[in-house]
C-alpha cells in the first residue's frame, strides 16, 4: 500500500506580480484605510449577532432562575427549577428520545447518503440516480411533519403499505407507542436528509486527488479494500463535518415532531427542543422552560466540542 | 487611539441605524386615532375563519366606518406568546381573540384589557347580551370583552347510519350506550377522540355528566384529580375505550371527514363544528344532526352542557381605543351577529338572532336560554394553563395506555398542587 497522503489546507499561491502590488504604495494605503475601519466593519454583524443572539440567551438563563409566566413579573426563584429538572419524568423521555434521534440521524442520513454517493459516483448517469433523494430536501422540517404525520397515521398509507406486502406492523398506530414514534419520525427524517448528505459526499469523492486512488489501484486495492483503506481516511475531514451538522441538528429536533405528533401522545415523542417549547409556550412555564432551553444549550454545546475535539485530534494525529 | 474610538463609534452608530431601520420595516405605522375610516387588525386563533372575519369587516365599514381584516393564527401557543409579548411591546393588536376563565382573569388582572362594562351594561338592557353570559366575562366585578361566539358542546352524527341501523338520538345514559352497542356491533365505530388539543373532550363531559359539582371545583382547586369521582370517570373512559366504543386518537383525519365518510358514527364537539361540516358540503339535518349527551348520572337536575364562549378583546392601550370600542359596541348587535352567525352556522351570544335550517341547534339554543341545561364553562378554558398543559397530555397518554389511568390522575394533581400552591384556591 501507498502511504496517505494527508489533507492540509494552505493558503492559495498568490500570483508574484499581485503579492508585489500589496506591498506597493497603494496596497499599503488600502490596508491602512481597513485598519482604521475594520471595527466599523465588523459593527453591524457583531450588533446583530450580540443582539439577536447573546443578549436573548442571557436573558434565557436569566429567566432559568425565575417562576416567569409570560404574564406577572418574574420572581427570583433561585435553581428551584434546576432541581425539579432533576425529578422531571417528562423530561427523561424527552433526553432518552432526543439521545435516539442522536443516534438515528447520525447513522441513517450519513451512512445511506455516504453508500448512495459512493455507488452513484463514477457512474453514467449518477446525477439522475441521486436527484430522486435530493428533491425532498426541499420540504421544510413541518412540511415533514405534516406528511409523515398523514402517511403515519392510524390505517394511513404506511399501514396499507405493510398490509398489501403482507409485513408485520400493519394494524399498529405508528405514531401512538414509544419509542416506535420516535424510530418512525427518524425514518421520515432520513427520507429527507439523505440527499443532502449525498451531495456533501459527492463533493468529497470529487476532492479527492487521483494519485492516491490509482497508486492504490497499482498496489491491488479495489472495491471495499479501495473504500476501506484509501476513499474512507480521505472523507474523513468531510465527515466529520457532516456528522456534526447531523449530531447538532438532532440535538435541537423540534418542527418534525411538534407537527406530526405535539411531542404525544402523552409527551411519549418530545425531545429536548419540544419540551422547552410545551413547557414555555403551553404551560407558560417561562421559567422552567428556559432551564430546560440552557440544559438544550449546554448539551448541545459540551456534545459538538467533545466531538470536534476529538476529530481535529485525529486529524492532527493523522497529519502530524 | 481617539481616531480608533471614533471609528468605533461610527460604525456602532451605523449598526444601530441599519438595525433601526430593519426594525422599522416591520412597524403597522399606527393607526389613525379617528373613529371612521380605520381598518382594524383583528389578531385571532381561529385562522380558518378568516373567510367570515372578512366579511363582517366588509359589513362593519358599511355600518360605523371602521374596517376589519383578520390575523389569523392556527398555532395556540404561538398565538398566546405572540399576544402576551405585546403586552409588553408598542406593537400591540387592536382586537384579539382570547379565552374566558383563568386567562381572561390573568390579563384582567394585570390592567391589560379593557373594560366593557359599559358596553355589557347597555348590552343587557338593549337584549343584545344575555344576562347569563355576564359571568364568564367579569373579574372583579367588572366586565372585561365581548363575546366573540358561544358554543353548546354536544354531540354530531351522521344521519344515514342512525337511520340505517334505526337508531335516534338518545336522551338518557342508557340509550346512549346502546346506541354505541349497537353500532359496535354493525362494526360502526361509535365516537371520535383524539389524543391531540382536545384529548380533555370525554373527561369533560363524563365528568360534567357525572358530578358537576366537582367538575367546578376542579378548575378551582378545590378538588382533587385523584378524588374517588374523578377516578370513576377515569374508569369509565376506560370501559368505553375497551369496549372499542373510540376511535384511534391518533389518527390525524379531519373528524368533519371522519364523520363524513362513516369512519365514526358521532363526534363530540362545539357547536362550531358546524363550520366545519358546512366546509363538507354536509348540510344540518340532512346528513348530519345534532344531539346534547344525556347525563350519566340520571338523579342529577339538569342536564349538564358545556358551554365554550370565546371573548373578543381590546387593549388598555390599543392603538385606537375609541375605534376598538367602537367596533366591540357594533359586534354584540344583530347587525353583525346575525351575518357572523348565518355564514359559520353556529350560535350566537345574541338572543335576538337566529340560527336558520338548523333545527337541532336552534332547539338547543332555545332550551339553554331557557334555563334547562347546567351551564359549565369548558374545560379548556376553566382550567389553569399550567393544570391543562398537564392534562391534555396525561388524557392522550391514556388513551394510548388506557389502564394508565390513575398515573395519568396523579400526574395531572401534581400540576394542580403546583399551582395551587402559589395561586389562592378559588379565586
Amino acid at each position: 500500500m501507498t502511504t496517505r497522503t494527508p489533507l492540509r489546507l494552505t493558503p492559495p499561491r498568490v500570483p508574484a506580480a499581485l503579492a508585489a502590488g500589496r506591498r506597493g504604495r497603494r496596497g499599503h494605503g488600502d490596508r491602512a484605510l481597513f485598519g482604521r475601519f475594520r471595527h466599523g466593519y465588523i459593527a453591524p454583524g457583531a450588533l446583530i449577532v450580540a443582539g439577536l443572539l447573546y443578549l436573548p440567551f442571557l436573558w434565557t438563563v436569566y429567566l432559568s432562575f425565575t417562576n416567569y409566566d409570560g404574564l406577572t413579573p418574574a420572581t427570583w426563584a433561585g435553581f428551584a427549577n434546576y432541581r425539579a429538572l432533576l425529578h422531571d419524568p417528562a423530561l427523561l423521555t424527552s433526553i432518552r428520545n432526543t439521545l435516539i434521534w442522536v443516534a438515528g440521524t447520525t447513522l441513517l442520513p450519513v451512512g445511506l447518503g455516504l453508500l448512495v454517493a459512493v455507488l452513484s459516483y463514477n457512474l453514467r448517469g449518477g446525477a439522475w440516480l441521486r436527484l430522486p433523494f435530493l428533491l425532498p430536501y426541499a420540504f421544510s422540517g413541518a412540511g415533514i411533519g405534516l406528511v409523515w404525520g398523514v402517511l403515519l397515521s392510524p390505517g394511513g398509507t404506511i399501514n396499507h403499505l405493510l398490509g398489501f406486502f403482507h409485513l408485520p406492523g400493519a394494524s399498529t398506530p405508528l405514531l401512538s407507542y414509544a419509542p416506535l414514534n420516535t424510530i418512525v419520525l427518524i425514518i421520515a427524517m432520513t427520507w429527507q436528509q439523505i440527499g443532502v448528505n449525498t451531495l456533501l459526499f459527492v463533493v468529497g469523492l470529487q476532492s479527492i486527488p487521483r494519485e492516491p486512488i490509482e497508486a492504490a489501484k497499482i498496489d491491488g486495492a479495489s472495491g471495499w479494500s479501495m473504500f476501506r483503506r484509501v476513499i474512507w481516511p480521505l472523507l474523513t475531514p468531510l465527515t466529520t463535518v457532516v456528522v456534526g451538522l447531523a449530531l447538532v441538528a438532532s440535538l435541537k429536533t423540534f418542527d418534525v415532531v411538534w407537527v406530526a405528533t405535539q411531542g404525544g401522545p402523552g409527551r411519549s415523542s418530545e425531545t429536548l427542543a419540544v419540551t422547552m417549547y410545551r413547557d414555555t409556550f403551553v404551560a407558560d412555564q417561562y421559567g422552567y422552560g428556559s432551564a430546560v432551553a440552557v440544559l438544550l444549550t449546554v448539551v448541545t454545546g459540551v456534545v459538538s466540542v467533545i466531538y470536534l475535539r476529538q476529530q481535529l485530534a485525529r486529524r492532527e494525529g493523522l497529519s502530524g | 487611539m481617539r481616531r480608533r474610538m471614533r471609528n468605533v463609534a461610527l460604525g456602532a452608530v451605523a449598526s444601530v441605524s441599519v438595525l433601526a431601520a430593519i426594525a422599522g420595516c416591520g412597524s403597522s405605522g399606527g393607526s389613525s386615532s379617528a373613529t371612521t375610516g380605520v381598518t382594524l387588525k383583528l389578531y385571532n386563533d381561529k385562522g380558518a375563519w378568516s373567510p367570515y372575519f372578512n366579511q363582517l369587516g366588509t359589513m362593519s365599514k358599511k355600518d360605523i366606518g371602521i374596517g376589519m381584516s383578520p390575523v389569523g393564527y392556527t398555532d395556540e401557543p404561538t398565538y398566546q406568546a405572540f399576544i402576551q409579548a405585546s403586552f409588553h411591546t408598542n406593537k400591540k393588536p387592536d382586537l384579539f381573540t382570547w379565552q374566558t376563565g383563568g386567562q381572561l382573569a390573568e390579563i384582567a388582572q394585570l390592567h391589560q384589557v379593557a373594560n366593557t362594562t359599559s358596553i355589557w351594561q347597555q348590552g343587557i338592557a338593549d337584549g343584545d347580551l344575555p344576562k347569563g353570559l355576564e359571568q364568564y366575562y367579569t373579574v372583579g366585578g367588572q366586565q372585561y370583552c365581548v363575546p366573540l361566539n358561544v358554543a353548546y358542546w354536544g354531540m354530531f352524527y351522521n344521519k344515514a347510519i342512525f337511520t340505517k341501523y334505526g337508531l335516534t338520538p338518545p336522551t338518557n345514559w342508557t340509550q346512549f350506550m346502546h346506541v354505541a352497542q349497537v353500532l359496535k356491533s354493525h362494526g360502526v365505530t361509535p365516537f371520535y377522540e383524539t389524543d391531540v388539543l382536545f384529548s380533555f373532550v370525554w373527561f369533560e363531559q363524563l365528568l360534567a355528566g357525572t358530578d358537576p359539582q366537582v367538575y367546578e371545583q376542579l378548575s378551582t382547586g378545590k378538588a382533587s384529580y385523584t378524588s374517588p369521582a374523578v377516578v370513576n370517570v377515569m374508569k369509565m373512559w376506560q370501559t368505553m375505550i375497551n369496549d372499542g366504543y373510540m376511535s384511534d386518537p391518533a389518527d390525524k383525519t379531519d373528524p368533519s371527514v371522519m364523520l363524513k365518510n362513516g369512519q365514526v358514527a358521532m363526534v363530540p364537539d362545539g357547536s362550531w363544528f358546524n363550520t366545519s361540516m358546512t366546509q363538507q358540503n354536509l348540510k344540518p339535518g340532512v346528513d348530519y344532526g345534532y344531539f346534547i349527551i344525556p347525563n350519566v348520572n340520571p338523579s342529577l337536575p339538569k342536564t349538564s352542557v358545556i358551554l365554550e364562549s370565546g371573548p373578543l378583546c381590546s387593549l388598555v392601550n390599543a392603538p385606537d381605543e375609541a375605534a376598538s370600542m367602537k367596533y366591540l359596541k357594533w359586534w354584540i348587535t344583530p347587525a353583525a351577529q346575525q351575518p357572523w352567525s348565518s355564514a359559520r352556522g353556529d350560535a350566537s351570544a345574541n338572543p335576538k338572532v337566529s340560527v336558520t335550517g338548523d333545527t337541532d341547534l336552534s332547539t338547543v339554543m332555545k332550551n339553554a336560554g331557557a334555563g334547562q341545561y347546567n351551564l359549565l364553562l369548558r374545560y379548556f378554558e376553566a382550567a389553569p394553563p399550567p393544570v391543562l398543559a398537564a392534562a391534555l397530555d396525561a388524557f392522550g397518554a391514556f388513551m394510548v395506555h388506557p389502564n394508565s389511568y390513575m398515573t395519568q390522575l396523579q400526574t395531572i394533581q401534581q400540576a394542580q398542587q403546583t399551582y395551587w400552591s402559589s395561586h389562592q384556591a378559588g379565586s
